[in-house]
């Protein structure tokens, strides 16, 4: 540890690997409440992941950087948006489309660009800023959410707010919210249910570009499918935090907590790599099944 | 009426298919002449490259075999609308049932165990896609999701089998034991790998179809899938067609994945499986969940691979470019404007 004094890095560790969860959750969040289940997270993220950090070297600036791999991304949820709602499209099916074009696109694109579909490595790439919040970083417990982390995970909680805002607060929230809930009300009132559902899609680009800019810029580096799985554990995030900005921002710190801990327990018992690359999807199905039972019991008991 | 309603809708579901797949090789041809600087020879190895030798042409047709598998199992669950999104994981737990099977008894008979080896599989399969039919059936869990994590943590696990204590110390490859060569598959087509193993998919497509469209299971559980409500006002026992179209997908997949070991590759080699899963969703939707239409659909997206193949050997293109081309059929195989507006022109002229 260099100048900074984290008092529990498993808490720590749990805040840096939860972020690209919870900005994808967020994003995946508008598009649940529209009235769709997002599936296409995964390639989304993979486009953001790929394009940030690719722009971000040629520009050698990351808010450039950045700003335009999030831009890409916007644009590739724009074509899985209005082909599925234009064109009337089955949304799942659409979904896979976008996730099996994102993993094969990048992969095109890196060996044409750098001649290699491995692991790409990037020298000279802007340092990500570290920044610690003065005052808040001396509460206790909680206190390791404001010490040394990356702006990506302040920029996060900001997402998270924003939502909060958004959805709660303002008219554009409430008729996203009433499209998922009945799409012929929204209509009946002369609105346009897709839309919402559109511009639901759209910040589900938004963000989970930014959730892939987390993980490549991170480590300076892209390596295909980066991803791993994190747009679908993303998904189950948004059902158990209840559908809820809140509701996801703790869910998200719940798995980057089960991972941060699995990375752990890997250090001090031998468990195969395997495994461990198993554990995020096997804490996610548990998550999901149990949040069914509750779901399914809560209903019976009314 | 009813056969002229019939017929037009075939109509109209054959030139949306054209439509969806010249969109589809227009893009990739574009593709095409912004990575290759050679565009013209990918182009002919992409298009022509399944075709120039008996080699490559019986490769095409055996790597279709297992995708005839994979769609059929698609196509089951579709019917029953269910979606089986693990077939990836199921296609290799089936593979290394069979291996694994056929390893455990070296003095079996051929027959015996390339039946056991079979059944092995299907069981594998299904018991995993029959897992999140169970999960549905009992919690409403989303099948969609359970079905792809559980498959998503299979992988890794099986890949920990076969690179850990059933791997080969003798091969440099990452792989297990290689089967015993009585278990084999007759080759029908030297030097190409193509086997007895595709007349096993054909009947296999014969039965699904009848199995779906002729006996009583089949026609509840296509009735569950159109309206699962009114079957259960109806008297029928909805819930055993959620796990049972979700067993038979994902046992349809377990078999994809023993044919390929028993026919293909002889030995559970780490990933052999992989895009399997996938492509047989996409084969499915070009068939329009028919069994029988699975046939030419698998046909045509072995084409596809094998002249990705072919283009990446002979020019300087990579394999993924097949992958732009499938998410292009992806996003339009759907789309229902697009068929409306056949559909309309149609109506226009009558």
């Amino acid at each position: 540890m260099n100048n900074f004094e984290s008092s529990i890095p498993l808490i720590h560790n749990s805040v840096n690997i939860m972020t690209p969860f919870l900005l994808a959750a967020i994003g995946g969040l508008f598009t649940e409440l529209s009235g769709m289940l997002n599936i296409a997270l995964e390639g989304l993220m993979l486009f953001g992941a790929f394009f940030s950090v690719v722009f971000t070297y040629y520009t050698g600036s990351l808010f450039f950087g950045v700003l335009l791999g999030i831009t890409v991304t916007m644009a590739l949820s724009l074509l899985f948006g209005s082909i599925t709602l234009y064109l009337k499209a089955n949304v799942f099916i659409t979904g896979l489309a976008t996730n099996l074009f994102a993993s094969g696109f990048t992969v095109v694109l890196a060996f044409h660009l750098f001649g290699n579909k491995g692991v790409i490595l990037f020298q000279n790439l802007p340092e990500l800023p570290k920044l610690t919040i003065p005052l808040l970083q001396k509460l206790p417990l909680i206190g390791d959410f404001f010490i040394n982390h990356n702006i990506f995970v302040y920029l996060s909680w900001l997402v998270v707010i924003a939502a909060y805002l958004v959805i709660y607060k303002t008219p554009f929230g409430m008729h996203v919210r009433g499209t998922g809930l009945n799409a012929r009300a929204i209509k009946s009132l002369g609105l346009n249910p897709r839309k919402y559902q559109l511009s639901a899609i759209l910040i589900s680009g938004f963000t989970c570009g930014l959730a892939g800019a987390v993980l490549t810029l991170n480590l300076g580096a892209f390596i295909p499918n980066i991803t791993s799985g994190r747009g679908w554990i993303a998904l189950v995030v948004i059902y158990l935090g209840n559908r809820t900005p809140m509701g996801v921002l703790i869910a998200s710190f719940v798995f980057g907590f089960a991972e941060s801990f699995s990375n752990y327990a890997q250090r001090s018992i031998n468990i195969p790599a395997d495994f461990i690359l198993a554990f995020p999807y096997l804490i996610t199905v548990a998550a999901l099944i149990i949040y069914s039972m509750w779901k399914h019991y809560r209903v019976e008991a009314r | 009426m009813g056969l002229r309603r019939k017929r037009s809708e075939f109509f109209v579901n054959a030139v949306g298919l054209l439509i969806t797949l010249g969109i589809a090789f227009f893009l990739v041809i574009i593709l095409i002449f912004i990575f290759s600087d050679e565009p013209g020879k990918t182009i002919y190895y992409f298009l022509i490259g399944p075709f120039i030798n008996k080699y490559y042409f019986g490769n095409m047709l055996n790597s279709a075999i297992p995708l005839i598998f994979t769609g059929l199992g698609i196509a089951v669950a579709f019917r029953s609308s269910m979606f089986n999104l693990g077939g990836e994981g199921q296609v290799y737990a089936g593979g290394l049932a069979a291996t694994v099977v056929c390893l455990a008894l070296p003095f079996a008979g051929a027959l015996v165990g390339i039946s056991l080896a079979l059944l092995g599989a299907i069981l594998a399969g299904g018991v995993i896609g029959g897992l999140s039919g169970f999960f549905k059936m009992k919690w409403d869990t989303e099948e969609l999701i359970s079905s792809f994590l559980i498959s998503a943590a299979l992988i890794l696990i099986i890949n920990y089998f076969i690179t850990g204590i059933l791997n080969d110390p003798n091969s440099n490859l990452l792989t297990t034991k290689p089967i015993s060569d009585k278990f084999f598959f007759l080759n029908i087509f030297p030097p190409s790998r193509l086997n007895i193993s595709i007349i096993f998919a054909l009947l296999t497509a014969i039965l699904v179809f009848f199995f779906m469209f002729y006996s009583k299971w089949g026609y509840e559980m296509r009735m569950c899938g159109l309206n699962r409500e009114f079957c259960r006002y109806g008297g029928i026992n909805t819930a055993k067609y959620i796990v049972i179209p979700m067993f038979l997908s994902g046992g349809l997949h377990g078999l994809a994945g023993s044919i390929s070991i028993l026919g293909t590759y002889h030995m559970c080699l780490k990933g052999f499986s992989g895009g399997m899963g996938w492509n047989g969703i996409a084969v499915a939707l070009i068939a329009r969940n028919n069994p029988l239409a699975v046939i030419p659909a698998a046909i045509f997206f072995a084409y596809l691979e094998a002249g990705a193949k072919a283009a990446m050997l002979h020019s300087d293109i990579t394999f993924e470019i097949a992958a732009v081309v499938q998410s292009t059929i992806f996003y339009l195989i759907t789309a229902q404007a697009l068929y409306n507006v056949v559909r309309y022109r149609k109506r226009a002229e009558a």
